[in-house]
């Protein structure tokens, strides 16, 4: 039952698969002027520097001379096989590049991902069970203020008070230079935000559940508070919490960028940006791609992971 | 008879008591302090950034290279960069840039993600199912990555930028709008709307549409705190609206460079994108508690 369940949800996901990789193709064509230009990574003003039969050998070099449905179909092709192009810059293959950037980013949506869920369940259920009283109001006012805060001017603070004023963590995020220490700051920056947004999840869930008979009747059985929250509030609770942790995983690929930029890691968003500043038009395809995809199976992981936790979910 | 008599019934209920009904709704609204205070914040900050070019002492791009890098003073309650611009009066213009940005990717979002939405809905179908697809794909890019790819292909100019925040923004407005059209298909007076001979179109935006306005409204607003933070990403990453135009994205950055030396530089700037986000995110708050009170966090 499982196993099928399993099956078709894969199956489901690939119209989206193909879908990400036909957009990251439609990105190339939207490029203005030629994209043997572009891809020479000449802006349009550098078009005259180059002669005609250069530009004749990349057009050649890149399939532009075909038709544009045979060019879609070898884009296809190749990024099946994990071709995703190479740079123009270095003519380092895509795939390899990436592959290179993605452990570090994992890396650090990981752990920043597991320190937001922490902080974030926990300050939601004290939110929770301190309902209208002034603790609660602090807590949501926490919430409050870590949604609105920029992450990366609070990367900058942090910077300036912990890397600078105080010396306690290094300044740029780099974790073969320092040891693990390097991703505190970066982690703390990135983690505000999704923090606040599970804890907020976390408390109105927790506030859903604790209404409920079952709660009633574990107290009046006389069972103790600690027990009732662990072992009867907090697993009805979380199924909810569990879908706002995947959305903001793959939510934070999005706001690593900056951060990644700031602290000078070298992860994909650094990729990203690198080659945008390059005109590296594979590279950003190839980013596009690998961040599309990863949303996909973190969405699927997620899903199914529900199905396990929560037993109300048929399969 | 009865049938034509509630389509009647609609057609003509909705406008005579329409605007008391808002001020009623209004005043509710408004007997929360909470909300007083951020509708009151945001009102503040809209009026900054019009009145921009009254409240600002010096001219966002004059600049005065014997009073460069000039730490808060009373001529210059923010300090002055590098070129001894004023940062008081590019923040003030910078929250216009900010504000307007927003609101044009929002209303561009909300245009298209609701025709979109509503023709998805109400239609069904392989229509449904194919328009849903394809906002899924968008959906699984990462609204940043998708802007930023979209900006570097497309070039940095305010049109481009607008159009690449408000893609993930039209499928998320098309989301919520086919939700509810959904359910208010279902009601009887749709039915009696069509038992009349009314025209599909005249059914989907005059009767149908109005009534799925709540969650579209909260939408809008919630997203506005969002997108205000993507847009200063991308000039924070040096891809949003370009020098000399003032943004507090490009503000923060160039601040960066000179942390240690001169804070002054990307920490005012920040603060008051903390501020306006805060503000938003609070209305936002208020307006979903107040329309939606069961509905969870669309964020």
């Amino acid at each position: 039952m499982f196993f099928k369940f399993v099956i078709r949800r894969v199956l489901f996901s690939i119209p989206t698969i193909v879908g990400i990789v036909t957009v990251a193709f439609l990105l190339g064509k939207l490029i203005p002027g030629d994209p043997a230009v572009a891809a020479l990574g000449l802006d349009l003003d550098g078009a005259s520097t180059v002669s005609q039969e250069e530009l004749e050998r990349v057009r050649t070099e890149l399939g532009l001379d075909r038709p544009v449905i045979v060019q879609y179909m070898s884009w296809f092709g190749d990024a099946l096989q994990g071709d995703l192009g190479r740079s123009s810059v270095n003519r380092e293959s895509v795939t390899a590049l990436i592959l290179r950037a993605f452990p570090n980013t994992m890396f650090l949506l990981l752990t920043t991902i597991s320190t937001a869920a922490l902080i974030g369940i926990s300050l939601g259920v004290f939110s929770a069970l301190h309902r209208g009283k002034s603790a609660d109001l602090v807590a949501r006012l926490v919430t409050i203020i870590g949604v609105s805060t920029p992450p990366f001017w609070l990367a900058l603070v942090l910077i300036l008070v912990f890397a600078f004023n105080l010396n306690l963590f290094p300044m740029n995020g780099s974790v073969a230079e320092h040891g693990w220490i390097a991703l505190v700051l970066p982690t703390a920056s990135i983690a505000l935000q999704p923090a606040a947004l599970i804890a907020r999840m976390s408390r109105s869930s927790m506030l859903e559940v604790l209404s409920q008979d079952m709660i009633r009747t574990a107290t009046a059985k006389g069972l103790s508070r600690w027990r009732i929250i662990l072992r009867h509030g907090l697993p009805n609770a979380l199924s909810p919490v569990i879908t706002v942790i995947g959305f903001q995983f793959a939510n934070l690929m999005g706001g690593a960028v900056a951060i990644e930029v700031l602290f000078g890691m070298p992860g994909l968003g650094s990729l990203l940006i690198n080659a945008i500043f390059e005109n590296d038009l594979k590279v950003i395809q190839g980013v596009v791609v690998i961040v599309g995809i990863t949303f996909a199976v973190t969405n699927l992981a997620v899903d199914l992971l529900y199905s396990v936790i929560d037993p109300r979910i048929k399969l | 008879m009865t049938i034509s008599s509630t389509a009647a019934a609609v057609d003509q209920s909705t406008s005579p008591s329409l605007r008391s009904r808002f001020a009623k709704n209004f005043a509710r609204f408004l007997s929360s302090p909470l909300n007083c205070f951020s509708l009151g914040l945001t009102t503040l900050l809209f009026l900054l950034a019009l009145l921009a070019p009254v409240i600002a002492p010096y001219p966002y791009e004059q600049i005065n290279p014997a009073n460069s890098l000039s730490p808060p003073t009373w001529e210059h309650i923010m300090g002055t960069d590098q070129v001894g611009r004023d940062i008081f009066s590019r923040v003030l213009y910078g929250a216009r840039i900010s504000l307007s940005m927003a609101v044009m990717t929002i209303f561009v979002g909300l245009a298209s993600g609701v025709f979109v939405g509503a023709v998805s809905g109400y239609l069904g179908g392989v229509a449904d199912e194919v328009i849903m697809r394809v906002v899924e794909i968008f959906m699984s890019i990462p609204g940043i990555i998708l802007a930023l790819a979209l900006v570097a292909v497309l070039g940095p100019s305010p049109l481009f930028i607008v159009l690449a925040l408000s893609i993930r923004r039209i499928t998320q407005f098309a989301r919520v709008t086919r939700g509810a059209v959904l359910g208010v298909k279902a009601l009887d007076y749709v039915a009696a709307c069509r038992v009349i001979g009314m025209s599909n179109v005249r059914i989907l935006f005059f009767h149908v549409l109005p009534n799925c306005i709540g969650p579209i409204i909260v939408l809008a607003t919630v997203l506005m705190g969002n997108v205000i933070l993507l847009e200063s990403t991308l000039s924070f990453l040096g891809l949003g609206i370009q020098e000399p135009t003032p943004s507090w994205g490009t503000m923060i950055a160039a601040g960066n460079e000179l942390l240690t030396f001169a804070p002054w530089l990307s920490l005012f700037p920040g603060g008051f994108l903390f501020l306006t986000m805060l503000a938003f995110n609070l209305l936002g708050d208020g307006v979903r508690d107040h329309l939606d009170p069961r509905g969870a966090s669309v964020i």
